[in-house]
């Protein structure tokens, strides 16, 4: 198998994580000696497991990991480190306390007796430095400095430890344009000394700008290994935002009314002083689906989370028929009319351990109809859960199952159930079908179609382009915090369209934009 | 994946524990004891069994001392059950005997009312209490574990301040304070000097009340799906922090009351020097009942029985009654430690997802032709 081509090769790696989720699926990998090779796709579609397994955070369920020719076993960071490979890490793994020095000789401190000699390792420091020509100051401390000094000194630890192949994971995604620019001349000064950097992102313009070959992954799975100079923007975003299969949904044409859920200037910047939310402003009607398409990472998450209380934003309203709902219970938000299918329906969700009933329940139980006295009344509740069983087809054995031990598809179908069945005057569907099966999925798709026709106001946020084009009315694409583009009519548009403004390589007018708001 | 696998895991799991937990005992018997199969049947028969016919008084012994620890049990699956990692139960078993001794001595009515107003009297207290630990840990995030744990000595230590300064019983030996009321004292079950109180039955209906709480009320309800996923319960539209508050208040009380019960039904007169140990022993007793009440009966059953052998061993052999301890800290080692037999389970988890990948494969397959 092994071919000196390559330092490391990576063939058909399967992870499967302890909650049952297959990050990696038959991955097959490889590295040529003294290139920059990107390793793109989505959030979730598996590039950091598998970079994890490389440097030996993770092992692999199945598969072969092969370094400059031979098999190995890597158990541990260390015996990584061992083989040559250093990460960095997108959050850095740093002692702030500490002084650039200390950090970079952390665990293999140069010894003066029983002390650390400071004064020597300070001398690596800036031998290091200088050599790689990666400007550090040795004895300032790690909380004093900016972000990208950070990271330069999370290389230098890589390449202390003997590093020659390193990973480096959304390098640029905390960083300046400058410092960008300025990481980028570093990378090439390095690979022209030899050495071989695996490069994760799914920022365009930059793997075009640096990298020689590319990986795409998407969902668990390789989209095959290509050359940057041959490839176009085009086919890569198409490769990693593509459709899978394709699912039609039949829906009549949507007949908005009235305005139900208005964001206003919605603003956010999170704890990384990252801008996700910038100036938001849009409109949901009732009667139709509105969907939100976009790389993940770009300000969904944070509205999603703002539209159920369960952030602040810094500034900006949301409005729900008229009622503000920043900051309210979210006992009351339901009241108003509002469900909510959260992304992760794992935390949000459900509560695994507990049964299908229970989760059914989750907000409903104080009702009057399901209360005698003190007691739950047990009768109506069977009934509820039995007939959202019956009717949503959650596949098990009865009520009673533990909710954590149905299928991803089960389990989404309970939350469904829960959510659709509270007749909801405003729908939050966020990722409504990720990670399940088929039969579920159209299922659930059509639900919302459904719903949405019987006047229900839909808001679809989802990063599977087919969905989002299929079921949306209208459209809105999020980049960078921002609405890149509004479409008002979904069924002329293409993947190629999208993948422009979802990369960022397009953006509409703002009078364009401003017409979602319906004013 | 497969739920009756998972279940039976978690079976086997539980009686291996127990298993392990004894054999690691049998060896240490084997170890310290010269007749090491007479210490063995001292501890694992002769606590229901001996002379040849069934031992009524030995068994009796064993149920009053399983009173306390079923209503700490009870506290402490109520407190766990949200996640809650209370450890107040052990104070609140002290103070709960102290307040309802008070009571009996200095306001007694002189009738059998008087029973229910002291143990009413030590719950409440105890239950008031705990708004201390809940509510720094509600508003201000300080963790209810140090802060209840600390409580305990700070309780204990005000309790000794006035039961040696106020409320001693000058003319006694020892310090205690005075007798309190007969009608005070809960009567006791069964006749002929056991300390076998109505208590244990008052423990028992606790029992059914508890997990009727628990299972088939809105505010038990709410705790159990706290405690399994606070987001979750958050965006169900769920008041957490009243939860978090309500499920210490209502472990406060019990343990209150199983203090109060133990001093009413056991003693005439109010004595413990020193946390009497209770508390502690709830956890181990909720972690076997894995934090579901009806099964509290029977781990304190366990327990009190563990205790006993360990006990007669101890009397009538040569081995020491700290190997009760040994022994129950062995239990608890097992079924407190996640990662025992974790390999097997990921092997289950992993079996599970592959055939959940190769179902969708098939299925999608099956959708293009």
């Amino acid at each position: 198998m092994s071919n000196n081509e390559y330092v490391v090769q990576m063939v058909g790696i399967a992870k499967v994580y302890p909650n049952g989720v297959a990050a990696n699926q038959g991955v097959d990998f490889n590295v040529k000696k003294g290139e920059i090779h990107a390793l793109m796709g989505e959030n979730g579609a598996g590039k950091s497991t598998l970079m994890k397994m490389l440097f030996g955070m993770e092992q692999p369920t199945s598969g072969d990991i092969i370094v400059n020719g031979e098999k190995v076993n890597l158990t541990s960071p260390t015996v990584a480190i061992s083989k040559g490979i250093g990460m960095v890490h997108q959050h850095f793994m740093l002692v702030p306390s500490l002084t650039v020095a200390e950090n970079i000789v952390l665990g293999m401190e140069p010894k003066k007796g029983a002390f650390i000699d400071y004064k020597k390792a300070v001398e690596i420091t800036e031998e290091y430095a200088k050599k790689y020509n990666l400007h550090v100051d040795a004895n300032a401390k790690v909380i004093d400095i900016p972000v990208g000094m950070k990271q330069k000194v999370e290389i230098l630890k890589a390449l202390v430890r003997g590093a020659k192949i390193l990973i480096l994971d959304e390098p640029t995604a905390v960083l300046t344009t400058q410092e960008t620019a300025e990481l980028f001349k570093e990378l090439v000064a390095l690979k022209e000394q030899g050495y071989t950097i695996i490069f994760i992102s799914h920022k365009l313009k930059e793997i075009k700008q640096i990298t020689d070959r590319l990986t795409i992954m998407r969902a668990g799975k390789s989209m095959g290994i290509y050359e940057t100079a041959s490839i176009t923007e085009q086919d890569i975003s198409r490769l990693m935002v593509g459709r899978d299969v394709v699912l039609t949904v039949e829906k009549e044409k949507a007949q908005p009314t009235d305005v139900v859920l208005k964001v206003k200037d919605l603003e956010y910047t999170d704890s990384w002083n990252r801008k996700m939310l910038d100036k938001l402003s849009f409109a949901v009607r009732k009667g139709e689906i509105l969907g939100i398409a976009g790389v993940e990472g770009n300000g969904q998450r944070e509205l999603v989370e703002m539209l159920f209380n369960l952030n602040v934003p810094d500034a900006g309203s949301v409005t729900v028929n008229g009622t503000n709902i920043i900051s309210m219970p979210q006992s009351k938000i339901r009241d108003l009319g509002v469900s909510l299918i959260p992304e992760d329906r794992m935390i949000y969700g459900i509560a695994a351990s507990a049964s299908i009933e229970e989760n059914i329940m989750s907000d409903r139980y104080n009702k009057k109809k399901f209360n005698k006295g003190a007691l739950f009344n047990m009768d109506a509740m069977h009934e509820e859960s039995d007939q959202l069983i019956k009717d949503y087809l959650v596949r098990c054995k009865n009520r009673n199952q533990a909710v954590g031990m149905l299928s991803g598809g089960n389990i989404q179908k309970v939350v469904v159930a829960r959510e659709f069945s509270a007749d909801p005057v405003l729908i939050i569907a966020d990722q409504p079908t990720r990670g399940i099966d088929v039969g579920a999925t159209e299922f659930i798709r059509k639900k919302l179609v459904e719903l949405s026709r019987e006047g229900a106001a839909v808001l679809l946020v989802s990063a599977d382009l087919n969905e989002v084009m299929e079921l949306s009315d209208s459209l809105i694409v999020f980049y960078n915090g921002k609405i890149a583009a509004y479409f008002e009519d979904t069924s002329m548009l293409t993947d190629e369209i999208m993948g422009e403004y979802m990369l960022g390589l397009k953006k509409q007018t703002d009078e364009e934009i401003r017409r979602v708001c319906h004013e | 994946m497969n739920n009756k696998r998972m279940k039976m895991f978690e079976i086997i799991r539980g009686a291996a524990a127990i298993l392990v937990a004894l054999l690691v005992a049998s060896i240490l018997i084997f170890i310290c004891s010269d007749k090491p199969f007479e210490a063995l049947r001292y501890m694992l028969i002769s606590p229901i069994f001996s002379n040849g016919s069934i031992s009524m008084n030995s068994i009796y012994t064993i149920l009053a001392a399983m009173t306390p620890i079923i209503f700490t049990g009870l506290a402490v699956c109520v407190m766990f059950s949200s996640n809650q990692f209370n450890m107040f139960g052990e104070g609140s078993v002290m103070l709960g005997g102290f307040i309802a001794a008070l009571l009996g001595i200095y306001f007694s009515t002189g009738t059998y009312l008087d029973i229910i107003i002291c143990v009413l009297g030590g719950a409440i207290v105890c239950g008031a209490l705990m708004y201390i630990p809940a509510i720094l840990k509600v508003k201000l995030g300080a963790s209810e574990m140090v802060c209840s744990l600390m409580m305990n000595y700070i309780v204990m230590y005000v309790i000794l301040h006035f039961l040696l300064n106020v409320f001693a019983d000058g003319s006694k030996g020892t310090i205690q304070t005075y007798p309190f009321a007969a009608t005070a004292h809960i009567p006791a079950l069964v006749p002929g000097g056991s300390k076998l109180s109505w208590g244990f039955i008052v423990a028992l209906i606790f029992t059914a009340l508890v997990a009727l709480f628990m299972y088939r009320t809105r505010w038990g309800y709410s705790i159990r799906m706290v405690g399994i996923n606070q987001s979750f319960a958050k965006y169900s539209g769920m008041k957490v922090g009243g939860i978090v508050v309500l499920s210490q208040v209502i472990g406060g009380i019990l343990a209150g009351m199983g203090g109060a019960i133990e001093v009413l039904g056991r003693f005439d007169t109010f004595l413990w020097r020193d946390l009497p140990g209770y508390g502690w022993t709830g956890i181990t007793v909720a972690i076997l009942a894995k934090n579901n009440p009806i099964f509290v009966p029977i781990a304190a059953f366990f327990i009190a029985y563990l205790n006993r052998g360990c006990t007669m061993m101890a009397t009538y052999c040569d081995v020491p009654s700290e190997m009760a301890d040994i022994i129950q800290a062995v239990v608890f080692l097992f079924f407190a430690a996640e990662q025992f037999l974790a390999k097997y389970r990921q092997k289950l988890v992993v079996a599970g997802a592959k055939e959940e990948i190769a179902q969708k494969n098939a299925a999608a397959e099956g959708g293009k032709a």
